[in-house]
């Protein structure tokens, strides 16, 4: 029995591998219906599972596989035009396959579904296309038997020669597989599949003498055919080995576990033949547990950070022993086990690496299903098939790209007609690209289709409420393009199969995100979209970048930052009460770190910060800290049970120094920033302490600002009986660096509108970019005393506006309610 | 003299019997003090005590989790008893130490402000948490009793239970 499940493990990986091979090869077929080289390939898997099913009696498997292994073989030898049609009804059947494999895999049995609707039609396409059969009357029934000869002879159609023939051939053959079985025995492995490469010499000979013998008996056969072949027999010729088959399958193999095996032994063979011809060579492999991987992995995580600690140690016994000889010697031991130890790390990495081309195999298919279904015309382009990432991402990134194909398909590309009076070729075109940038590989799908407009998804999400019209009027046309990912969006007029149900494009984002990748859209109304998507080499060991903010430090995965900028305070500015910067032509919004982390800001001096710039898929944030303190290579560590779930964190770190850094979630990171109060720029608690509490009168502080004298007198008169401190600035500019200098800390500003240099206006416009001052009460003290001045100095953000000339007890209310002046004191 | 000898033997056979019944019955504690009373737990639930060394501050997380610390290579929470039974914290002591308490999986590091000692308790002396504390109630499995003083005895599959 466990024999039996080995062979049986063995089977279904085989089977699943060809199969994934097959749905590229059948949609290539399609354009290509005369490619020998394709068709004989997609026979073989047909052949080779059929084989493989009837030895592990899986017989509705074999039945299934057995008729499209007919109808294939027609087509293979030119009797059978592949049309679309019949291509729907091989893929129908293929798929079936798959779903018996799957049944298979999970139950151990392939009882359950019916192939008989399937297999009717496979009939009936092997069939339906007399008129092509019959126009070359002579090869119908001559290729036939060499097919049958080789993998199922007809022997109901045959003379009795033919028959002879044939036992002789079987009987050859059959002394052949013993000799090859014998041979085959003697290596545990080469009973299922059998290892060319490691077969010894005579091994190997045994198996060139088998195939010889066999191709003989073939040749000898297809003479025999030649000769007895009469005319009478032709239309026969075409059903009658389904019906036949079955009876005379006993014959040849009258005990399936001797008869079967070499089956797709056989076939392999051949294979291996072609390959040889082709120049290229079998690789040497050796199948592994996934866990043996994960563990080796996990143990090269321990390595690293010892690694990085041994480093860390290093560094501060070179600052302590300064000199000395022995320094030296551990110098090098050090940078080898560094050296040693990222090798070692790149060769297990590469050891999870899978082509990406495993999971771009599916989308031919994919693309030539849709385009029937939406009756368009498409045309899948891919490059950098072999492009390697890591196995878990592979895993991962499969769905996304469904999304984004099915969407390409319905969404972007047009239909024909409107193509052609567009301008444009009649057949559409997405590209499927996969290249390695850095340490990251991207993943570009471009259309060729009618791209997105961005006023149009600004309009749709509106109307669904998925923005406020307010977000819609100030956002960028890329922010716009990011529209798509949001849950609810579909930009499809009608619901149809494919998209329109508005769940999909937020999947790509949330998985996209999930490896933390970055998705970057490109797009041009009627020339096509461009979605890019930057995804990290690997997940357990990464690249960070630490910050530093207060006393505490994060990790921040490299793979999320796009840049790190370092600016002066002034150049935070503050709309609608969020902060944000100039970045080039951007608007970059701002988020305090320690904001996020509830980091208590003790000295908050510095003049400058740093920005560093996340991008997660579509989105872009500026994150605050105070100090960078550099790259280091981190292995992620969970939390724990206690301390899972934690938002905005995404596991830990040991650092060389022994101590633990938390790393940052980004994608939570953002999400968190849109519901944080923003601290930015505003005074820390302390200098807050100073404004804030007041103990006596002269703890008050108000600046005048009036270009003229007798003005600044007049007020200082009328607001000096209250005992608090005043400070007076002759215009604009001069208020400002006042301000700025930060040395006293200002609790109303009295403006003039009328000055020199910079006028109120101007003054109290700047004033309010800065976030510290917004709860700054501006006051303006004017002559000017128009409506429409009025409101100018409402909309540069005055609190009061007093007009000249006043009487001190009006001036001096007006002041008190503004800064709540204690009378207490 | 045959009296007092029979008297010896007796008592030493009383004692002996005693121990017995200890051998079965005896819980093996140990006792640390948090703020002015005196806690304990089982010996089998303690991984290790270590002194006090740097830790890292969660976020996100009430105020008596401290924060993680590295414990040879694992990240290991540490969360402050005085907080979490709601008193004031200190600042730590030469006599502070970090008890790691293991229950599964599940490992976590708490800050008790000095240990006493190894505590063997005959499981008769044990009596139940008394019914009138109730928040805090789920912690405790039960009170010892030994001569003059009161031990509380800690659950604790409660302590490292997630409970935020």
């Amino acid at each position: 029995m466990d024999e039996f499940q080995e062979i049986l493990q063995d089977f279904l990986v085989e089977s699943f591998e060809l199969i994934e091979q097959l749905d590229q090869d059948l949609v290539e077929l399609e354009s290509h219906p005369d490619d020998l080289d394709l068709l004989n390939r997609i026979f073989r898997v047909a052949h080779t599972v059929k084989g493989a099913s009837s030895f592990l009696n899986f017989d509705v498997l074999t039945h299934l596989t057995h008729h499209m292994e007919n109808i294939l073989n027609l087509a293979r030898h030119g009797d059978l035009v592949i049309d679309p049609d019949v291509m729907d009804v091989i893929l129908e059947s293929i798929d079936l396959m798959k779903a018996l494999l799957v049944r298979i895999r999970d139950t151990g049995a392939d009882s359950g579904l019916d192939v008989s609707g399937c297999v009717e039609r496979l009939d009936a396409a092997a069939s339906g296309n007399p008129i092509a059969a019959a126009v070359e009357s002579t090869p119908e029934p001559e290729p036939e038997p060499v097919v049958e000869a080789e993998e199922e002879p007809d022997y109901a159609g045959m003379s009795d020669a033919e028959v002879e023939a044939e036992i002789e051939r079987l009987l050859s053959q059959r002394q052949a597989e013993d000799a090859a079985k014998r041979a085959a025995k003697q290596t545990e492995t080469a009973q299922e599949e059998p290892d060319y490469t490691g077969m010894s010499d005579a091994e190997v000979e045994a198996e060139i003498e088998r195939l010889l013998a066999q191709r003989q008996a073939e040749d000898a056969a297809k003479r025999a055919a030649k000769k007895e072949e009469s005319p009478a027999s032709q239309p026969k010729a075409v059903p009658a080995p389904i019906p036949a088959a079955p009876a005379p399958k006993p014959e040849p193999k009258p005990e399936p576990k001797a008869a079967a095996a070499p089956v797709p032994k056989r076939s392999e063979a051949k294979e291996e033949g072609e390959g040889n011809r082709g120049g290229s060579t079998v690789e040497q492999t050796i199948r592994v547990d996934v866990k043996r991987l994960d563990h080796l992995m996990n143990l090269i995580g321990e390595l690293v950070l010892g690694k990085n600690r041994l480093i860390k140690i290093n560094d501060d016994v070179e600052e302590r022993y300064e000199g000395e000889a022995f320094l030296e010697e551990l110098n090098q031991v050090v940078s080898i086990v560094s050296l040693v130890t990222t090798d070692l790390q790149i060769a297990v990495m590469k050891t999870r690496m899978l082509p990406i081309g495993k999971v771009f195999n599916k989308f031919p298919r994919m693309i030539r299903d849709l385009s029937r279904e939406l009756n368009k015309k498409i045309e899948l382009e891919i490059t950098g098939e072999e492009t390697e990432l890591d196995k878990s991402i592979v895993e991962e990134i499969g769905d996304p790209l469904v999304h984004i194909i099915r969407n390409s398909c319905d969404h972007g590309v047009e239909t024909p007609e409107t193509r052609l009076a567009a301008g444009k070729p009649e057949t559409g075109t997405i590209q499927l690209k996969a290249y390695h940038e850095g340490n990251h590989i991207v993943i570009q799908i471009i259309d060729d289709g009618k791209g997105l407009d961005a006023g149009m998804l600004k309009a749709k999400s509106v109307e669904k409420g998925i923005i406020t019209e307010k977000e819609a009027d100030t956002m960028s046309e890329k922010e716009a393009f990011g529209l798509i990912f949001r849950p609810g969006f579909s930009t499809a007029a009608q619901v149809t199969s494919v998209s329109g149900r508005g769940v999909g494009m937020d999947v790509v984002k949330t998985n996209i995100e999930k490896l933390n990748g970055m998705i970057d859209i490109d797009s041009e109304v009627g020339k096509g979209t461009s979605m890019k998507l930057k995804i990290p080499l690997t997940l357990a060991i990464i690249q960070a970048l630490l910050v530093g903010v207060q006393e505490e430090y994060y990790a921040i995965p490299l793979a999320s930052v796009l840049e790190t900028v370092r600016i002066s305070k002034d150049e935070i500015y503050t709309v609608e009460s969020r902060s944000v910067m100039r970045l080039r032509d951007e608007v970059l919004s701002l988020v305090h770190i320690g904001d996020i982390f509830e980091v208590e800001r003790v000295f908050d001096n510095s003049e400058h910060a740093y920005v560093v710039v996340l991008g997660l898929a579509e989105s872009k944030i500026g994150l605050i800290v105070d100090s960078l303190v550099g790259q280091e290579e981190i292995v992620i560590k969970s939390l724990g049970e206690y301390l899972k779930g934690i938002e905005g964190i995404a596991g830990a770190t040991i650092r060389g120094d022994g101590g633990v850094t938390l790393i940052v979630d980004v994608a939570a990171l953002m999400q968190m920033a849109k519901s944080v109060k923003s601290t930015v720029g505003q005074e820390s608690p302390e200098a807050k302490g100073r404004g804030g509490v007041k103990t006596s009168a002269s703890d008050y502080t108000v600046m005048i600002v009036d270009d003229s004298k007798t003005d600044r007198t007049i007020m200082r008169k009328a607001l000096e009986p209250m005992g608090i401190t005043l400070v007076e600035a002759v215009d604009g500019v001069e208020a400002l660096n006042v301000l700025k200098q930060g040395e006293h800390a200002f609790d109303a500003m009295l403006i003039d509108i009328e000055m020199p240099r910079m006028d109120g206006y101007t003054l109290a416009g700047e004033i309010k970019k800065y976030n510290k001052y917004k709860q700054l009460p501006l006051i303006a003290v004017t002559s000017r005393s128009g409506k429409a001045d009025r409101m100018r100095g409402v909309e540069s953000g005055m609190v009061e506006y007093i007009t000249k000339p006043y009487s001190p007890e009006y001036l001096m209310n007006v002041v008190k309610r503004n800064i709540k002046f204690n009378e207490g004191l | 003299m045959s009296e007092k000898l029979q008297q010896i033997i007796n008592k030493q056979h009383k004692t002996l019997a005693g121990d017995d019944v200890k051998i079965d019955e005896v819980i093996q504690l140990v006792g640390f003090i948090v703020g002015d009373e005196e806690f304990s737990v089982p010996i089998l639930s303690i991984q290790e005590i270590i002194k006090p060394i740097t830790w890292t501050r969660v976020p996100q997380t009430p105020p008596y989790i401290l924060g993680v610390f590295n414990l040879r290579g694992s990240v290991i929470p540490l969360i402050d008893l005085r907080s979490r039974f709601g008193l004031e914290m200190i600042k730590h002591t030469e006599e502070t130490r970090f008890i790691v308490m293991k229950n599964g999986d599940d490992v976590a590091g708490f800050v008790i402000d000095r240990l006493t000692e190894a505590i063997r308790l005959p499981k008769k002396d044990v009596g139940p948490a008394p019914e009138t504390i109730s928040e805090e109630e789920s912690l405790i499995d039960g009170v010892g009793k030994q001569a003059d003083r009161i031990i509380t005895i800690l659950k604790v599959d409660k302590l490292l239970e997630r409970n935020f």
